[in-house]
């Protein structure tokens, strides 16, 4: 199957000299779920926003449908961001507007320059959004403020926006880090069957490793920028565990044998 | 694709339902984005402003045809600034010292004097409601005045020199100590003030031991803010006929010496950047 | 033996104690090199009030003729005041968006607008109108420009804060959705900042007003300048009542803009 994304040897060095990504490559093909472990520092947000050029990286090929991110610019850089719909951590809509609104804005990459400006949207894609709304459960919504909503309902939007751009690649960055562990369960069950059902390849930064182990097709464990782990969930034994997050699967599971250091290797 | 995927979604039902529930097929009808709540006062304020500013600039009559023919100007004047030129500086180091003293000066007084009366302006130290009400507008009224007209009614009844400029600033900041005085001192809670007169403390030590003590880092947190302030006034009060550095600047300006007032107004420039930092800095670190 | 038991954690004494020590210090340096002696402003005290009952009490009418003139000089300030404050707000939007690293479009520019910001602001608005009169003459066009150019600068980094705590976050998701930039400002910047960036501009007005007075004082018309004639001209019973009528100004303006901001925070 041809690749979605690939990551050649990618680095990226900020300017204060931290080595966020050293010499990281793989490949995503359509329909994978793959979840990106790892500790705090290690690169997950760096690795995501590598993907669509929020930052750009400083050594390396990042290919998206066969177009090379680094070396787009302006209008073709757009093209290619509006492939790819990402979801954040702190939700990211635009609270004063409504959630309907928040929705079309996922179609903005693909409208002209001033009709976007004005937010005049073409009839389909306000039908588009209402449908998505209906299948999230936030129909009785749409004409809220997103500042009204849950934590748990903002996600759904923010889920809603991304599938808008219908995108051939979905990132998450810690879609669940700021949730309840039931609208993190709903969540990551919209998140697993959207991306079935349209075919779009996900990748998921998570904290908790019991629910990367659940939903993922495919495990990438990060460690201090470079990735020790890539492969199915089954194959993640505790040595790598160990590897990757410098202490035993013992200490990450709460409520384990080693319970009371738990927290500090979650936080860490 | 999004079409033949959705047609294979057991929702898909639930939504024509809906969809002729809402009149239609829904292809037709314009579909409303916006909130179903939101602030409507905002495009109306915006209309007002635009009025508003709008009759203003018809109503300034400015001459803009002349204005902008001078624009060229400016340049030469900036230019002839960036020419600094030291050899007054002797006079700009004291005037600019001077005018720094006088700020803090009054910064200082003004302190003590906003305590006294925030004291007296507060509504839980004597529970005195006319006292407060008193206070309060007397002070509003002198907030209302701009700082250089105080100076120079000084300047007439005190003569030149430093006094009329720490009595004329001393007005304004006093009333500005006075008003956020007594705020801070009012946000102390009334339960902590009845606990204490319950134990039969007087009202002057009630204030003294726990509402002033209670207030102590949002005082100096205002005395710091307050500093920037002064600085600037005291800057421009020797442009309305006070000393200091804004005398030099006004002075060398209409004398066409524009290089001693080049320096004078970077010093100026260092200065007030110099406390703004400083204050950041402050507040970064015990906030 | 018994010890000094104390009353507050230690870090903190040591923080009033040292601005004690600053305020002492500073004051006593102060008050020397200026010669200023609270002692010679209370011997003063007669004069004081010699020139508050004799001269200043009570307020006095101006001739009727007068009357007129003194009301449109109010009405000079006001608009003054509200005309520079929204041209500057204006302009400063269209800087601030170029004054952050996270919201600009060239994130390695935000550094100099927002230092070219803060070199304007430092200046006190009556030194850049002395600065302007030599330049382009005595005139209220002058005061016009001068204030805008504080409230300006002022507006700048104030909208560029707002910017920073409110929309950084759905810029970058906008980003991420590939809209371009007119967008991101328009349907992510100025939905979520507008009411923030108008109760600064509201705050703004509150502030030129006092500074358009002053700015009439030397020269930029309306209301300072009528109070300083009559100042110069000895007539101080009449200069009461002016001041009076300013702080009315000033007042009403307070009370309106701060009924304003409640609205807008809604």
């Amino acid at each position: 199957m041809e690749p979605i994304l690939k990551f050649d040897n990618v680095s990226k060095q900020y300017p204060n000299g931290v080595h966020a990504l050293e010499g990281v490559s793989f490949t995503v093909t359509e329909g994978e779920f793959i979840s990106v472990i790892g500790p705090s520092g290690s690169g997950k947000s760096t690795l995501l926003r590598a993907i669509n050029r929020l930052i750009p990286i400083s050594g390396g090929t990042v290919w998206l449908d066969g177009h090379a991110v680094s070396c787009q610019r302006g209008a073709a850089l757009r093209q290619l961001r509006r492939k790819v719909g990402m979801i954040f951590q702190n939700y990211n809509l635009v609270y004063s507007l409504s959630v309907l609104q928040n929705v079309l804005h996922g179609r903005l990459g693909y409208m002209g320059g001033i009709k976007g400006v004005f937010g005049l949207y073409s009839e389909e894609d306000k039908q588009e959004a209402m449908d998505l709304l209906e299948e999230l459960w936030l129909e009785s919504f749409a004409y809220n403020r997103a500042s009204d909503l849950s934590g748990g309902q903002k996600q759904r939007v923010g889920i809603a926006r991304a599938i808008m751009q219908q995108p051939k690649l979905l990132l998450c960055d810690e879609p669940i880090a700021s949730l309840d562990p039931s609208s993190a369960k709903t969540i990551m069950d919209l998140l697993r069957d959207m991306a079935r059902r349209r075919n779009i390849a996900c990748i998921v930064n998570l904290h908790q490793l019991d629910v990367a182990l659940n939903y993922s097709s495919r495990i990438i464990g990060l460690s201090k920028g470079q990735v020790v782990f890539d492969g199915p969930p089954e194959l993640l034994d505790d040595g790598t565990i160990e590897r990757i997050y410098g202490t035993s699967r013992e200490n990450l599971m709460m409520g384990g044998r080693g319970s009371d250091q738990a927290y500090s290797a979650d936080c860490a | 694709m999004s079409m033949e995927q959705t047609q294979a979604l057991p929702l898909e039902k639930r939504q024509k339902l809906l969809r002729t529930a809402h009149g239609g097929t829904g292809k037709r009808t314009r579909i409303p984005v916006k909130c179903r709540q939101r602030n409507r006062f905002i495009p109306r304020f915006l209309t007002g402003v635009v009025v508003l500013t709008a009759a203003s600039l018809l109503y300034l009559e400015i001459d803009w045809g002349k204005l902008i023919s001078r624009v060229p100007d400016i340049g030469g004047v900036f230019w002839q600034l960036g020419h600094l030129d030291f050899s007054n500086m002797d006079l700009i180091a004291s005037s600019l010292l001077e005018t720094v003293s006088i700020a803090v000066l009054s910064l200082l007084y003004s302190l003590l004097l906003g305590i006294v009366f925030g004291m007296l302006a507060a509504r839980n130290v004597f529970r005195l409601p006319w006292l407060s009400v008193l206070t309060q507008s007397f002070f509003t009224f002198l907030r209302a005045v701009p700082t250089p007209v105080w100076v120079l009614l000084m300047l007439v009844c005190l003569g030149m020199g430093a006094e009329a400029g720490v009595a004329g600033l001393c007005v304004h900041t006093t009333a500005f100590f006075t008003k956020s005085f007594a705020q801070s001192f009012e946000s102390i809670p009334d339960e902590t003030v009845e606990a204490l007169e319950a134990t039969g403390a007087s009202r002057l030590s009630i204030f003294f031991n726990a509402i002033l003590p209670a207030a102590l880092s949002q005082i100096v947190a205002w005395a710091g803010m307050r500093l920037e302030t002064n600085f600037s006034e005291c800057a421009i009060l020797g442009m309305v006929g006070a000393g200091g550095i804004g005398y030099v600047i006004s002075n060398s300006l209409q004398g066409y010496d524009y290089g001693t007032a080049g320096v004078a107004i970077l010093l100026v420039f260092l200065v007030a950047y110099l406390i703004e930092r400083m204050f950041v800095r402050i507040k970064k670190r015990f906030y | 033996m018994t010890k000094h038991i104390p009353l507050i954690a230690r870090d903190l004494k040591r923080l009033y104690t040292g601005f004690l020590i600053a305020a002492v210090v500073l004051f006593v340096i102060c008050s020397i090199l200026t010669e200023f002696n609270l002692m010679t402003l209370i011997a003063n005290g007669d004069a004081f009030w010699t020139f508050l009952t004799e001269d200043f009490l009570p307020p006095a009418l101006p001739r009727a003729s007068r009357i007129p003139n003194i009301l449109s000089s109010v009405l000079v300030t006001l608009a003054l005041a509200i005309s520079a404050t929204t041209v500057a707000a204006v302009l400063a939007f269209f800087v601030a968006l170029f004054g952050s690293e996270k919201v600009s479009p060239f994130p390695r520019f935000a550094k100099v607008v927002r230092g070219l910001a803060t070199f304007l602001r430092n200046i006190p608005a009556l030194v850049w109108a002395f600065i302007l009169f030599s330049s382009l003459g005595i005139g209220t066009g002058v005061g016009f420009v001068a204030l805008c150019i504080t409230s300006f600068a002022f507006m700048v980094r104030a909208f560029v804060e707002t910017m920073e705590d409110v929309s950084q976050d759905c810029v970058e998701s906008l980003q991420a959705v590939g809209a371009t930039f007119p967008q991101r400002v328009a349907q992510a910047i100025l939905p979520s900042c507008l009411s923030g960036f108008l109760s600064w501009y509201l705050y703004c007005v509150e502030v030129n007003i006092r500074a358009s007075t002053i700015v009439g004082m030397v020269g930029g018309g309306g209301v300072g300048m009528t109070l300083f004639s009559y100042i110069k001209s000895f007539r101080y019973d009449v200069a009461l009542t002016i001041i009076l009528l300013i702080a009315a100004m000033v007042i009403v303006v307070d009370q309106i803009t701060s009924k304003l901001r409640k609205e807008l925070q809604k």
